[in-house]
């Protein structure tokens, strides 16, 4: 930790922000980010995480940033199919690995470099646009809908971090419902010894999953400049 | 359940309990508990895990965990654990900010301990 006295801020954001692009135009390829308990979440988390996991996530941007580094390399090659493919093997290899890179970072610089702290069903998530996001069921909201949420407890840019006492007044992120959904089966097994009782109930817990277009309306708030 | 699916759920264990059925299914219902109990700890351990996290992450800057969170709830700033060890990980800038406002909400008491820089004495040039 003493290691981030490097201008670090939003590294986070940097380094996902190439799997979300290769995300928007493979719908198949979608890395989750950390499950909320840890921790982004994990993410990514989590406790994951999501984090958590989240968290998940969050704890688990390493190998998040290799999974988006495959993926580059796996989807890259179909925006590249008109090469001759009667050339020998390592000339094509060679040459789209360097349009694979340049791509990538001129593609990156689409993100708007901010994130936000925001609280939904009780939990707290940092969220980014652009990512997507596995929250408690929410009711009444079906597939598609835009949603605005007003609980967000702090914003934060390149350059001015806003702290919300408790709440930054007239913030808003907004998110597009993607699906409503259950979470992994989990097994319920409770168990007495000596007195034959066993109860095996199976459970998922319903689960909604949002995707974050942006965070908007904090600009009036006072805020604390960086020194960066 | 039946056999299979015990033993579907005991890949990977020792000995005999992977393949045999009635150790397994001793074995698959001790690990079911666990995983009951364990969900339940898994909560009490995140929380102790973010707050060493946030614990070094204001000592760095001249607080300690228990001053740095009574300041941050005399500003009601309702940030939670997982939240505020995320940010003093990744976002450096922003958790100075807060470490900032909360020793000016409650400077403390005097007796924090920064922690000393140890130098190795191998790596010292003579």
């Amino acid at each position: 930790m003493a290691s981030s006295a490097t201008f670090t801020t939003l590294f986070l954001s940097s380094s996902f922000a190439a799997h979300c692009n290769i995300s928007n135009h493979h719908r198949q390829i979608s890395s989750p980010k950390t499950p909320p308990l840890s921790i982004f979440k994990p993410l990514s988390l989590k406790l994951t995480s999501s984090l958590l996991l989240p968290k998940t996530p969050t704890f688990s941007s390493i190998p998040k940033s290799s999974e988006s580094d495959a993926a580059v390399v796996d989807v890259e090659p179909d925006n590249t199919e008109p090469e001759p493919q009667t050339e020998s093997e390592p000339e094509p290899e060679v040459e789209p690995e360097p349009a694979q890179v340049v791509e990538a970072s001129n593609e990156e610089p689409k993100r708007e470099e901010i994130f936000a702290v925001v609280m939904i069903g009780g939990r707290q998530y940092i969220v980014f646009p652009g990512r997507y996001l596995y929250t408690q069921r929410l009711k009444g909201a079906n597939v598609d809908d835009k949603i605005v949420l007003n609980k967000v407890l702090l914003v934060g840019t390149k350059t001015t971090t806003y702290i919300g006492k408790p709440v930054v007044t007239n913030a808003a992120v907004h998110a597009v419902v993607e699906e409503q959904g259950l979470n992994p089966k989990v097994v319920v097994f409770k168990y007495k010894k000596k007195k034959n009782y066993r109860r095996n109930i199976g459970h998922r817990q319903p689960n909604t999953r949002i995707r974050i277009t942006g965070i908007t309306g904090y600009q009036d708030y006072p805020a604390v400049t960086l020194n960066s | 359940m039946n056999k299979k699916e015990i033993l579907k759920l005991a890949k990977g264990f020792r000995g005999r309990a992977k393949n045999c059925i009635r150790i397994a299914r001793e074995r698959v219902e001790k690990a079911l508990q666990y995983s009951y109990r364990d969900r339940r700890n898994k909560k009490r351990d995140m929380r102790s895990l973010w707050i060493q996290r946030i614990n070094a992450g204001t000592r760095q800057h001249g607080v300690n965990y228990g001053n740095f969170m009574h300041g941050l709830i005399k500003e009601n700033i309702q940030l939670n654990r997982k939240v505020l060890s995320e940010i003093s990980m990744h976002e450096p800038y922003s958790f100075k900010a807060l470490v900032d406002i909360s020793r000016s909400a409650f400077p403390g008491n005097k007796n924090v301990v920064l922690p000393t820089r140890k130098v190795n004495v191998s790596s010292i040039n003579v």
